[in-house]
This record gives structure tokens, C-alpha cells and sequence, in this order.
């Protein structure tokens, strides 16, 4: 055996060795809502989807993800949007960026309770991780020329052109194997240096009309494979090429849903229908899509969902409807809004702006009433009858919130772009009967961009500073009030006709009563900003960039923002060996207690490294990250006094992930993930943590009709003494038949240890006609000794 | 000692990315462009060759080649390394030159009549020029057309990005015309930078138009041909 086989055979021994005894983050970690993530490709600078398949979506009110690039201590978060029995987010292009993501879920339930995917994040449980590869080196290094992605061609326009200019040296194009529709057409290329090309010419009569997928694979020179890319494209006669390419070109389609989800002996039924329609001429596209569901209920947020949108070209852009507006995020970001969108983006000027709903009116319910005299306290007890003066136990109900924001801006933002932004939002007190504390926020912000030498120096900074009045119930204060409070015996040393003057100005904007924040704007706590500088050069992005958000800062239109923190974050990522070697640093150091607010203040400091290998032979692509969390107040531990509020633990967290394609009689995919966490805590409360976990998947294409999927999960954590360790098997299969029009997927997921749980999945899809498919989908989870549940379902799909 | 320490810490990843370029291989008999796309009257001419051959869809163009469009004709160029494409429009002549440096790939154009859209990615390394009677201007990453007059005066105009240029007469003006500006340069090397004007936006539109449509009038006199252009795939 030579040498370099035995070390490849050694290597995978090793492999399937600690695939027995590691654990996975997309199978196996246990829920009782969310059944599997599913991750798109993760491409740096590609917006990246992630959909969770969910038991039931029954119980939940809705779903946010949390997430954050490496290097950043930080997790935003956003809103999924969930349809049947999928929650699903585009995360976007801009903050995909190698070498991994690090998320988790947050499931919001309709018992108030809250819930993450996976289970216990906040006690220390890790979260999961998406490995993002550099944007395809190999197809940076291969490129299709032509067709383009979705290209419609007549057979006389028809080329098939790929360059290996920028291919390494150890590819031999003249191996090149080109496929039609699985239809080898190689012989019919025509080689120039390092170009093929097919054209129209050359495959006359060869190939019929119709949609093509062009698969081209490529071989190094001792024959193996080395990369394999596909495209999709048509073709279709010249009649209908010309007429395509001057009438409106639109697409569509129609999806409804009905499944019976049967949990713990209640059987329900759920309903719901779909349909997008895109049309497009020239520069001028519209889209409309709406979500319409039987769980949409008048006592709690939407779930439906409907948009309209218009786009001309890049200056302008409009949309009706639900939409998630992107503003500064100190300012607008995430937010669901139901109302109006849009941007105007003229170049030297340009305008952004949103208004609508972003939280519907939701009664609440009356559960007891108190007569004046008898009233407890409590934050449920409201004055519901003012007549009457009578008061009441409530569940409090939801107030609809309105939401103006504004945006101007000066410069395309190619080199320069300073914008300034306004927003308003208030709650309609009027809105419901039941509720407590309505709510008025306004925020005043500036962005600025600065771009040189091609956006290699980016110099970006943005600040916010928030007004928020925390109970507008009682309206504005009357003049009556002002006088007796800043009347004759008053010591406060303002004159009431001051008081007033400044009521009137500032009360054209927010509603002015004792509950207007912030009450300390001299100690900047209702300030927020930003800078980031960053330089990509040398083969080095560095971006370093400073925070700053004051305790009270608050902006309605962006509810998830970290406050009361302070400090730096320095990352660099550092591309070698010609992009085969990807090495990450990270520094960051934040302080919170920014207004003394807190007995002590805590520094928060995250160490993180990382390492990918991309190599480009027959080799697995190899990424290790490391993470050190240090969190620490500097109050002694042993101290009584002090003790309670100490804040003094370590974390260390060891990332491996490997992915490996390969051919061992037929093609594999394989992917093996290990994490692993210690969390110390040197406080009394010695809430230690440590966790780790990994997965193997591989998936295995028999033929063109049947693939195949096994993997293992391996869970073990201990959080505060308790040990919780459970390992899931995962087997399935994908299986083509009737001429591909009936495609069949099975999966069988038992675990065991300390979360034991069988689940079945079934689906098959029927190609009916060649715009409508009907899908079957059946699913069993059974929980031994406890429950076996069920969801049926039937889906139809229609395109025009 | 833990300021040096940091400051080395630092510093150390841009010797290690400063240092990490491979020298990669030698330049082949690549071309630097082919025809993707013509429409009626399109000829193309390699170096030192006299004739003008038809052109037909996947020729490929080598350094110092050639593009030719007659009357109502165009021609769709794509660069081999994909930095882009050009849009020959009618009553053009484009020269193409192309120099492979490891990897990259240096292009030049140089137009002596006629209005050529372009629409090229952001290069990295690698140089794209076009050069005129007039002028030589040099992009990165950008969308709009160039255009040379009866009179050789050179016209840029850009939908986005920006261009560097320099007239190559007279006043040897210089300047950076950005998206949804225009830039004029005359015989004199004198430079003239505004907002792109409506009839630069129809230019710009009418650049990306890939296909004619034909109607026919039948009339007691005979049938009257009206050819026009339409907006299509690229």
C-alpha cells in the first residue's frame, strides 16, 4: 500500500471512529418543536437560508433567530417568518462571512414561556455552528462564461463556454466532462487554451427544447474529480426566444396545505394557501406574495402574510404589505411592519421610508373586578370603568404600535453616503380595553459612509439618541399639573410658563407626562453609536470598530439591540496559499454599567481564533475555531455582601469541523462536526456548564434515482451537576421513480440515553402535470412509555 | 512588554498575508474574448489578417482581434476570465488586447468609432482599459457605455461605478466620471464632467437592447420592413 493511500486510509478510520463517538447540531439536538434545521449553501457574501422544520407550530407564538459572524460577542436577531410547519429566514449577504456563523433559535410560546433551539444556550449549552466556505474558490477558479443562470436561448444563440484561466495547475481541462441533461456532450466541444466551447453549431439537432441543466466536471491530471458545477438554462425555438424577449416575462406559482396534527390524543386540522406572482419588463419587476392561514386569529399576532412589491431598477423600490425594512441597525432592523415601505434612491439624494403596523391590537381578558377601597396591587390591576372608578384583574392584552420612520441620505454610497433618520412609534391607547402602560418611543439618528480605493478603506459610523415615554395612558400633562408642581411653593427652579413653553415644543412630537425618559440625557444613556473602520489589503480584511450604547437607549423599531454596553472589537481574517489557508482573529472587550445603574461594572472579554483549510486535493476541507469567554465584575466572591452580585466565569469552547467529497465506488458527501464547551464559574452560585456534542452525515448518490443519508448525533452536557447525554442515529433515503415524476424520501430518526424518541418521516412528491405537483407528507414521533404523535398532510403546488 | 507583546500579535497576520502569494503559470494560447451573442452584420479579423471573416456565436477573439458590426447589427463580447462583457453596438469597430499576468488577465480595448455598453465586474488585480482616438480611461467595476464620435470625440457615460480617464491630446484633461455622470473629452484634451443627460439615459438603455424585431406594412406601393431593437436575454 502506498504511503499516501495508508495515510488517507488512516485518516478515515479516524474519521469513522469519531463519528461513533461524537455528536451532531442538525439531527440530534432534542426539542419538542423545532424537528431539524435545514442550512442552505453558506457562501461567503451569499445570503444564506435557514428554514426549521417544526413539530407543530401550534404552541408558538413566534420564532427569532439569533445569530453572529465570528469574532463578534454579539448575537442579532431577527424574526423568522413561519409558514405550516416551517420557520424560515434569509439571513443577509453581508454578515456571512468565513469562517463560521455561529445561531441559535428563540421560540417565543404562546404560555409566555421562552424556548431555544437547542435547549439551554443561556445555561451554557453551546450553540450551533454553519461553516461558510470562501466563495467557492473552484469556481472562482472554473468559470461557466455562458450560459447565464436561467438564460433563455434559441439554438442558433445557444454556447456553452467555460474558462480555466484562473484554474490551478494541476487541472487538465482537456478531461473536461460536459452533460446535458445527463447527456454527455463532450465530443462536441472545442478546446482553445485553457477555454471550451460548445456552440449552437456544433450541437444542432443534438439537443431538443426545453429546460437543460449543464453539469461539467472537472479532473486534475492524475483523473479524479476535482470540481463539479452545474447551471440551469433553457432553450426554446427562435420564435419563442424572440417573442419572450419582448413581452412581460412572469412567473408564478399556487401552494395549499392541509395536514392533521395529532398530539397527545388532539387531533387538529390546519389549512392554509400560498401563491407568488413575479413579472418582469426591462428594468421594472413586481412581486406579490401572500400567506393565508387557518391559524390566523383575531387574539394573537398575524400569522398571515401578504406583500406587494415594485422595484424600478436600483432607484426605486416600493412595497405594500408585511415587509422587514433595513434601516441603520441602531435605528430599524428585523422589525415586521404592516403598512408601506419604500426607497428612492436618486444618487446625490435619496430617501427611505416605512410606516405601518408592528404590533396588531389584541384584547385582553377581564378576570375579576375590585370595587375603589378593595383594589390589590399588582401590575395586572388596572382601572377599567373611570366613571364607576372601578378596577380590574386582567391578562393584559396587546396594544397596536404605529411606526413612521424616515430616512434621507445624501451620496450613492459608493464612496459617501450621509443619511439621517427619524423615528416614531406609539402605541393607540384606544387600540384595546384591557391594557396597561402604552407605550411612545421617538429616535434621532446620523450615518455616515466614507469608501476609498474601491471600497478597500470603508470608514463607517452611525448614532442614535432615543426619547421614550414608558406609560402614555394619561396623556399629556394639563396645565392644572404643571402649575401645582412648579407652582409658587415648588422647588424644582423652573417656572411653570417655562415648563409649559417646552411641553409645547417637545409635545408636538412625543406625549410630555411624568413617564418621558430618559431622566439623566447628560450622562449620554439614551445614546447609542457606532464606528467601524475596515482595510482589506495584503491579503488581509481587518476591521476594527468601537460601540457605545447607553443603558436607556431604546428604539421600537429595532427591539433586540444589546444596551448598556460599551467597547472594541478588533477581527481579522487572513486569506494564504492562494486561498487555501484561512486564518481568523478576533479580539473584543466590552463594559457594561455605562450610567452606574449596576453595583459593579462587568468586563466582557472573547478571545477567538480559527483556522480553515481548503486544500484543493483529495483531502478533506478542515476549519478549527476556538473561543475563550471571560466575564468578570471584580467583586470578591467570598464576600458576603458582595458575593450575590459577582460576576466571575470562564468559558473555552473547541470548534472541529470537517467536509469531505469523495468517490469510493459511488459519490459521497460527508460532513463531521465536534464542539465542545467548559464553562467555570468561580462565583458562589458555581454555575458551571460544559457541553459538547458532535455529528457525522453522509450522503451517498447510488444512481441517478437513489441517494442516501445516515448520520449520528452525540450529545453530553452538564449543566450545574446535572448530567444529560443522549446519541440519535439518522437513516434515509431519496428515491426517483415513474421517470422521475415520483420521488420518494424516507427517514427514520430513533434516539437514545437520556432523551429517548423514535420519529418517522415520510414524503412523497407526484409530478402530475408539468406545472403541478401533489405531495404526501406523514410524520410519527413517538416518545416511549409517554405519547406517539402524528402530522399528516397533503400539499398541492401549482405554477403558471 | 504587553503593548509589544499586542502590537506584535497584530502586525503578525500582514507579514503572514504579505507573504503568502504563489507564483502561478505561465500565459497559453487562451483567447481573450468570444462572441457570445450577433445580430445580422458582425465580422471579426485576427492580427496580421486582411479579411474580414463572418462571425458566428462562440468565435473566439485573441489579442489584437477584431470586431466589425454593419448597420443595425451588434455583437455581445464576453471576456475569458469573466470580468464582463461588451456590447458592440452598430457601425463599430473594436480592437481587443489581452496579456495574461499569472492568473489575471490585462485587457485593453481600443474603439475607433462607434458606442461599445459595457458592463464589467470589479477586478481584483487585473487591468481593463479602453482606449480611443481621444482618451484612455481605465475601470475597476462598472455599468454604462463609451462612445466615439465622427469627430473622434470620446463619450463616457456610467449607470454605476466610476472610471478613470485621461484625454491623450491637448489639454491632456483628466478626471473620474462616476455613475449617473457623463464625461466628454474633444479633440483638444479638453474635459467636460455633467449629469448624465436624458439622452445618455436612452443610450444607456438602448445598449442592453440584444434583439430586433421586424414589422411588415403591406401597402399598395410594396411592403415597408421596419427593423427595431428589443430588449432581450443578454
Amino acid at each position: 500500500m502506498k504511503k499516501k493511500d495508508f495515510i488517507k486510509n488512516r485518516f478515515f478510520s479516524i474519521i469513522i471512529f469519531l463519528q461513533l463517538f461524537t455528536a451532531n447540531q442538525v439531527f440530534g439536538q432534542i426539542s419538542n418543536i423545532v424537528s431539524s434545521v435545514k442550512i442552505g449553501d453558506a457562501k461567503e457574501k451569499l445570503p444564506l437560508e435557514i428554514s426549521a422544520e417544526l413539530f407543530s407550530s401550534e404552541n408558538i407564538t413566534n420564532m427569532n433567530i439569533a445569530y453572529k459572524p465570528f469574532g463578534e460577542n454579539e448575537f442579532k436577531k431577527a424574526e423568522m417568518l413561519i409558514a405550516g410547519n416551517t420557520a424560515s429566514i434569509t439571513l443577509p449577504a453581508e454578515v456571512v462571512i468565513p469562517p463560521y456563523l455561529e445561531y441559535y433559535l428563540i421560540i417565543n410560546l404562546r404560555n409566555g414561556s421562552t424556548q431555544t433551539y437547542p435547549l439551554d444556550v443561556s445555561q451554557g449549552v453551546s450553540p450551533l455552528q454553519i461553516s461558510v466556505s470562501t466563495v467557492s474558490e473552484k469556481e472562482k477558479e472554473i468559470i461557466v462564461l455562458s450560459p447565464n443562470p436561467g438564460e433563455m436561448l434559441s439554438g442558433d444563440e445557444l454556447l456553452i463556454s467555460i474558462s480555466f484561466i484562473k484554474a490551478p495547475e494541476n487541472i487538465d481541462v482537456s478531461k473536461t466532462k460536459i452533460f446535458l441533461n445527463d447527456t454527455n456532450v463532450t465530443s462536441y466541444e472545442l478546446l482553445t487554451g485553457d477555454l471550451i466551447v460548445l456552440s449552437g453549431e456544433n450541437l444542432a439537432g443534438k439537443i431538443g427544447y426545453g429546460a437543460k441543466l449543464l453539469t461539467v466536471e472537472v479532473y486534475d491530471k492524475e483523473g479524479k474529480l476535482y470540481h463539479t458545477l452545474s447551471r440551469s438554462f433553457q432553450t426554446v425555438s427562435a420564435e419563442v426566444a424572440m417573442t419572450v424577449s419582448s413581452k412581460w416575462k412572469y412567473y408564478g406559482n399556487l401552494k395549499g396545505e392541509s395536514r392533521n396534527e395529532s398530539y397527545n390524543s388532539t387531533s387538529t386540522w390546519y389549512n392554509n394557501i400560498s401563491g407568488e406572482f413575479n413579472t418582469t419588463y426591462n428594468d421594472f419587476r413586481f412581486n406579490a406574495f401572500a400567506y393565508l392561514t387557518s391559524e390566523e386569529k383575531n387574539n394573537l399576532q398575524p400569522y398571515n402574510r401578504y406583500t406587494a412589491a415594485f422595484q424600478a431598477g436600483d432607484w426605486l423600490d416600493l412595497k405594500a404589505g408585511d415587509s422587514y425594512p433595513i434601516f441603520p441597525n441602531l435605528i430599524m432592523d428585523g422589525q415586521r411592519i404592516r403598512g408601506f415601505s419604500g426607497a428612492l434612491n436618486l444618487g446625490f439624494i435619496n430617501v427611505q421610508t416605512a410606516f405601518g403596523e408592528t404590533t396588531r391590537g389584541v384584547e385582553g381578558n377581564l378576570l375579576q373586578t375590585y370595587p375603589v377601597g378593595s383594589v390589590p396591587l399588582g401590575s395586572d390591576i388596572i382601572l377599567i370603568d373611570k366613571v364607576k372608578n372601578i378596577y380590574g384583574k386582567v391578562d393584559l392584552g396587546t396594544y397596536k404600535r404605529q411606526l413612521l420612520v424616515v430616512r434621507p441620505s445624501f451620496g450613492s454610497g459608493e464612496n459617501f453616503q450621509l443619511g439621517f433618520s427619524y423615528l416614531h412609534a406609539k402605541d393607540e391607547v384606544g387600540s384595546i380595553n384591557y391594557g396597561a402602560r402604552p407605550q411612545e418611543n421617538i429616535v434621532i439618528g446620523t450615518d455616515i459612509k466614507f469608501a476609498f480605493d474601491d471600497q478597500n478603506i470603508l470608514l463607517t459610523s452611525q448614532a442614535a439618541i432615543s426619547v421614550q415615554n414608558k406609560d402614555i395612558s394619561t396623556g399629556t400633562i394639563t396645565d392644572a399639573q404643571i402649575d401645582s408642581i412648579f407652582g409658587k411653593n415648588s422647588n424644582l427652579g423652573m417656572s411653570p410658563s417655562d415648563f409649559k413653553k417646552i411641553r409645547n415644543i417637545v409635545g408636538s412630537f412625543i406625549t410630555v407626562n411624568q413617564y418621558l425618559g430618559p431622566w439623566n440625557p447628560q450622562e449620554f444613556s439614551s445614546l447609542a453609536s457606532e464606528t467601524a473602520l475596515s482595510l482589506n489589503y495584503l491579503n488581509n480584511n481587518l476591521r476594527a470598530s468601537y460601540v457605545y450604547r447607553g443603558n436607556d437607549y431604546q428604539s421600537f423599531g429595532q427591539t433586540f439591540i444589546r444596551t448598556d454596553v460599551k467597547g472594541i472589537n478588533i477581527v481579522d481574517r487572513i486569506r494564504m496559499l492562494d486561498n487555501k489557508l484561512f486564518v481568523s482573529f478576533g479580539y473584543e472587550s466590552l463594559k457594561d454599567n455605562l450610567q452606574n445603574t449596576k453595583v459593579a461594572t462587568t468586563t466582557y472579554q472573547t478571545i477567538s481564533a480559527s483556522v480553515s483549510i481548503f486544500p484543493r486535493v483529495d483531502f478533506p476541507n478542515i476549519t478549527i475555531g476556538y473561543n475563550n469567554y471571560d466575564n468578570n465584575n471584580g467583586l470578591n466572591v467570598t464576600n458576603a455582601q458582595t458575593s450575590p452580585f459577582a460576576v466571575n466565569d470562564n468559558t473555552n469552547r473547541v470548534l472541529v469541523q470537517l467536509s469531505y467529497d469523495f468517490t469510493a465506488g459511488i459519490r459521497h458527501n460527508s460532513s463531521l462536526s465536534f464542539t465542545t464547551s467548559d464553562r467555570k464559574d468561580n462565583t458562589l452560585a458555581k454555575m458551571n456548564a460544559n457541553f459538547s456534542s458532535g455529528s457525522l452525515t453522509l450522503n451517498s448518490f447510488w444512481n441517478q434515482q437513489l441517494s442516501s443519508l445516515f448520520g449520528i448525533v452525540f450529545s453530553s452536557s452538564e449543566i450545574q451537576g446535572v448530567p444529560f447525554k443522549y446519541i440519535s442515529f439518522s437513516f434515509g433515503g431519496k428515491y426517483l421513480m415513474l421517470e422521475n415524476k415520483l420521488q420518494l424520501i424516507a427517514t427514520l430518526c430513533p434516539s437514545f440515553g437520556d432523551f429517548k424518541r423514535q420519529t418517522l418521516e415520510f414524503t412523497a412528491d407526484y409530478n402530475v402535470l408539468a406545472n403541478l405537483n401533489l405531495m404526501f407528507q406523514a410524520r410519527l414521533f413517538r416518545i416511549p412509555g409517554a405519547s406517539t404523535n402524528s402530522i399528516i398532510g397533503l400539499v398541492t403546488r401549482l405554477a403558471i | 512588554m504587553r503593548a509589544k507583546s499586542l502590537l506584535l500579535v497584530l502586525l503578525m497576520p500582514w507579514f503572514i498575508g504579505f507573504t503568502s502569494d504563489e507564483n502561478l503559470p505561465p500565459t497559453g494560447d487562451t483567447p481573450v474574448a468570444l462572441v457570445k451573442k450577433i445580430v445580422k452584420d458582425v465580422t471579426y479579423k485576427k492580427a496580421g489578417q486582411s479579411d474580414w471573416e463572418v462571425a458566428k456565436t462562440g468565435d473566439p477573439l485573441f489579442d489584437q482581434g477584431q470586431v466589425k458590426t454593419g448597420s443595425k447589427s451588434l455583437a455581445l463580447v464576453l471576456f475569458t476570465d469573466g470580468s464582463g462583457l461588451l456590447r458592440v453596438r452598430e457601425n463599430a469597430v473594436l480592437n481587443i488586447y489581452g496579456k495574461r499576468n499569472d492568473k489575471q488577465l490585462d485587457k485593453n480595448t481600443y474603439i475607433d468609432k462607434g458606442l461599445i455598453g459595457f458592463e464589467v465586474n470589479k477586478q481584483e488585480n487585473a487591468e481593463f482599459k479602453f482606449t480611443t482616438p481621444t482618451a484612455v480611461a481605465s475601470i475597476r467595476g462598472t455599468l454604462g457605455f463609451i462612445e466615439v464620435g465622427s469627430d473622434s470625440s470620446t463619450t463616457i457615460s456610467l449607470e454605476k461605478g466610476s472610471v478613470e480617464f485621461q484625454s491623450t491630446r491637448g489639454n491632456k484633461g483628466s478626471g473620474t466620471v462616476t455613475g449617473g455622470n457623463t464625461a466628454k473629452i474633444d479633440l483638444l484634451g479638453n474635459v467636460n464632467l455633467n449629469s448624465a443627460t436624458e439622452e445618455d439615459k436612452n443610450k444607456n438603455s438602448t445598449t442592453k437592447q440584444l434583439t430586433t424585431k421586424k414589422v411588415k406594412i403591406k401597402t399598395p406601393q410594396g411592403d415597408i420592413e421596419i427593423e427595431y431593437y428589443s430588449s432581450g436575454n443578454r
